[in-house]
C-alpha cells in the first residue's frame, strides 16, 4: 500500500484574509439572525451559553495557557460580578443593566489590582492554592452577609429585565470583542512576550520580557472579562447564592475548556467551550455521572493529548488558526527531528 | 477562665486540624504536587471507617486496622499509574488531574453513598468532664491523642526508616537520590500511600467529630492548604503549630467567622513569609 508521505516543511497560518473575512461574516449572520428572531430560543439558549463560556474559557487560556498563572479562583470575580449586579439593580439602587454590568467589572479590576499585591509574589503551586483560598474566602465573606440573604442568596430583580434575545447578543458581543482583544493583543509586542513566557518564562525574562506588567495585564484583563460574562450568566439564571457565585464548579469548567481544546492556542477554547456546553447538555440525562465523565475526559485528554484538540491537530497538520504569528513560514529542521 | 477554656479547646481541635493537613504536606513537599484531591481522599476515609465500623459492629478506632492499609494501596497505586505519569508532563498537567480525580471521587461517593449525611457515633461523643474548672470534651481528647501518635509515628518513620531516608533524601534533591540508587517513582508512590493513609486517620476523626457527605471534601481541601501553607510546605513540626493557631481561629472566631478569620491569617502569612513558618 502506497502510504502517502507528508513531510512538515512549513507552518500555515490560516488567518490571512480569508479566515478572518469567514469570522466575520459568521458573527454578523448570528447577530442578524439575533435581531430578526430567525434562532428559536432553544437555540439561544445554547449559544448564550457558548458564548458566556468561550469568553471564561479563553480568559483562563490567557492565564494560564500564556502566562503561566494557573488560576483556581476565577469565580472570585464571577461571583463578585453577580453579586455587584443583584445588588446594583435591586430596587434599593435601580441600577440599568449596562450600568450594573460595568459596575461588577469595575469591583473586579479594583479587587484583581488588590489581589495582585498579594498573589504575585507567589509561583506555581503557591499561586495556584492562594487564588483558591481567596475565592473561598470571598464565599465565607458572602454567606456571612446578612445584606445579601446569607446562604439563601439573591433574587435578580432587573426592571424591565432583560429577554433572552437581548441577553444573546450581549453575551455574543462581549465574546467577539474578547476574542477580538485576545487575538490582537497576541500580535503585539505583548502578545510576543506573553508567548514566549508560554514557552519558557526564564527564557522570556533573560531576553527583556517585563514578566511582572505582563502578567498584571493578563491578570485585569481576564478579571473584566471573566466578570462580565459572569455578570450576563447570572442575569441569565435570575438568582445567585454563594455557592453558586464562588463555587468551585466554575474553575472545573473553565479548565475543561481550555485542556480539550488546546492550551496555549486561542481557537482552542472556542472547540472547547462547545463540546462542553453540548456534553453538559447531554450529561443532565445522567444525573450524578456528569462529573465522573468530565473528569475521565480531562484526565485522558492530559494523558494523552497534552495539548489538546486544536493544539494536536495544529502540531499534526502544521496548521494555526488565529495565530500570534503573523506569516506563514518555513520550518528548518523539525522535520527531522522527528 | 473563659480565655483558658478558649487556649485547651483551640489546642485540643489543633492536633485534628494537623492531621487534615498533614497528608497534603507529605505531597506537597516530596512529591512537590498540589493534590486538588486531598480533600476527597479524606472523605473516602471517612466513608471507609463508616462502612467498617457498622458492618463489623467495632469501635470506630479499630477500623483503621483495615482502612490505613487499603488506603495506603490505593494511593500507592494512584501515584504510580496515574499521576506519576502525569507529573512527567510537568507540574500543570499534573494538577489537573489530581482534580479531575477530585470530581470524580466527589459523584462517586455521591452515587454509593448518596447526599445524606453521615457520621461515625462513639459512645464518648457527648461526654465531657471537669479539671480545674475547664470543660473537656472527651472525644476532643481522643482526637488530640490520634492525630499527636499519627504525627510521631509519621515523623519516626522519615527520621528512622530505610524508606523515610529515602523519602526525605527525594524531597531534598530528587536527581541526586536517584542518582545514588534510589527508585523515585517507587518513593513518590509510597509517599502518596502514607499520605492516604494519614487522610483515612483524619476521615476517621472527621467523621466522629462532625457529620460528613461527599461534597464536604472541598472544605477539608481549603483547611488542609490553609494549615499546609502557614506552616511551611513539608514541615511537619509547622503542620502542627499551624493546625493549633487554626484551631485556636476555629474556636475564637466561632462558626461564622472562624474560617474567615484563618483565610486571612493565610494571606498575610502569604505576604509577609511566602514559605511559611518553619519553612526552608
Amino acid at each position: 500500500m502506497l502510504k502517502r508521505k507528508f513531510t512538515p516543511s512549513h507552518v500555515k497560518v490560516l488567518d490571512s484574509p480569508p479566515m478572518l473575512i469567514l469570522c466575520i461574516v459568521l458573527a454578523v449572520g448570528l447577530y442578524i439572525g439575533c435581531f430578526a428572531g430567525l434562532i428559536s430560543n432553544k437555540a439561544m439558549r445554547y449559544l448564550v451559553q457558548i458564548f458566556l463560556y468561550i469568553t471564561m474559557g479563553e480568559m483562563w487560556n490567557l492565564l494560564s495557557g500564556y502566562a503561566g498563572m494557573t488560576s483556581l479562583g476565577q469565580q472570585l470575580y464571577i461571583g463578585l460580578a453577580g453579586y455587584s449586579v443583584a445588588m446594583a439593580t435591586s430596587p434599593l439602587f435601580g441600577l440599568p443593566l449596562f450600568g450594573a454590568l460595568l459596575l461588577g467589572a469595575g469591583i473586579s479590576v479594583v479587587v484583581s489590582l488588590f489581589m495582585s499585591l498579594i498573589l504575585f509574589r507567589l509561583e506555581g503551586m503557591y499561586f495556584s492554592i492562594a487564588t483558591l483560598v481567596a475565592a473561598e474566602a470571598f464565599c465565607m465573606l458572602f454567606f456571612a452577609w446578612k445584606f445579601v440573604g446569607q446562604g439563601a442568596g439573591m433574587t435578580i430583580r432587573i426592571n424591565p429585565y432583560p429577554t433572552l434575545q437581548e441577553i444573546c447578543i450581549l453575551s455574543m458581543t462581549i465574546c467577539v470583542v474578547a476574542l477580538a482583544l485576545v487575538y490582537g493583543l497576541l500580535r503585539t509586542r505583548v502578545g510576543l512576550g506573553l508567548t514566549a513566557m508560554r514557552d519558557d518564562i526564564t527564557s522570556a525574562a533573560s531576553v527583556g520580557v517585563n514578566i511582572f506588567s505582563h502578567k498584571l495585564l493578563v491578570y485585569v484583563i481576564a478579571a473584566f472579562f471573566t466578570a462580565l460574562a459572569g455578570g450576563i450568566f447570572f442575569v441569565n439564571k435570575g438568582m445567585i447564592y454563594p455557592d453558586s457565585g464562588f463555587g468551585i464548579s466554575w474553575t472545573i469548567s473553565m479548565v475543561f475548556i481550555a485542556i480539550i481544546g488546546g492550551t496555549g492556542t486561542v481557537s482552542g477554547p472556542i472547540i472547547g467551550a462547545i463540546i462542553y456546553v453540548f456534553l453538559n447538555e447531554k450529561l443532565a440525562d445522567y444525573p450524578g455521572w456528569s462529573n465522573i465523565i468530565l473528569g475521565t475526559i480531562t484526565i485522558l485528554v492530559i494523558l494523552f493529548l497534552p495539548n489538546g484538540i486544536m493544539g494536536t491537530l495544529q502540531k499534526k497538520l502544521h496548521f494555526e488558526i488565529f495565530s500570534s504569528k503573523r506569516f506563514s513560514f518555513k520550518l528548518k529542521k523539525a522535520a527531522k527531528e522527528k | 477562665m473563659y480565655f483558658i477554656q478558649t487556649l485547651v479547646n483551640g489546642l485540643l481541635l489543633g492536633g485534628y486540624y494537623a492531621l487534615i493537613g498533614i497528608g497534603m504536606t507529605m505531597i506537597l513537599g516530596i512529591v512537590k504536587l498540589t493534590n486538588l484531591a486531598h480533600g476527597e481522599f479524606v472523605i473516602i476515609g471517612a466513608y471507609m471507617a463508616a462502612v467498617v465500623t457498622s458492618a463489623l459492629g467495632i469501635d470506630p478506632i479499630l477500623s483503621l486496622v483495615i482502612t490505613v492499609p487499603l488506603m495506603f494501596l490505593i494511593g500507592f497505586v494512584l501515584q504510580y499509574v496515574l499521576i506519576g505519569n502525569a507529573m512527567k508532563k510537568g507540574p500543570e498537567p499534573a494538577l489537573l488531574v489530581t482534580f479531575g480525580l477530585s470530581i470524580i471521587i466527589m459523584d462517586a461517593l455521591r452515587l454509593i453513598f448518596t447526599v445524606n449525611e453521615q457520621s461515625i457515633s462513639t459512645p464518648y461523643s457527648t461526654k465531657t468532664f471537669t479539671v480545674l474548672g475547664i470543660n473537656i470534651s472527651v472525644l476532643n481528647l481522643v482526637l488530640f491523642a490520634i492525630s499527636i501518635v499519627s504525627i510521631l509515628l509519621l515523623t519516626m518513620f522519615l527520621s528512622r526508616s530505610y524508606v523515610g531516608r529515602a523519602i526525605r533524601a527525594t524531597a531534598d534533591d530528587a536527581e541526586a537520590a536517584a542518582l545514588s540508587g534510589v527508585n523515585i517513582k517507587k518513593v513518590y508512590a509510597i509517599a502518596m500511600g502514607v499520605s492516604m493513609a494519614s487522610a483515612a486517620v483524619a476521615g476517621l476523626c472527621i467523621g466522629m467529630k462532625s457529620t460528613f457527605n461527599p461534597t464536604s471534601g472541598g472544605a477539608y481541601l481549603s483547611t488542609a492548604f490553609v494549615v499546609v501553607v502557614i506552616g511551611g510546605m513539608g514541615s511537619i513540626p509547622g503542620t502542627l503549630i499551624a493546625g493549633i493557631v487554626f484551631g485556636l481561629a476555629q474556636v475564637i472566631g466561632g462558626a461564622s467567622y472562624g474560617q474567615l478569620i484563618s483565610y486571612v491569617m493565610l494571606l498575610l502569612v502569604l505576604v509577609i513569609r511566602p514559605r511559611g513558618i518553619l519553612g526552608k
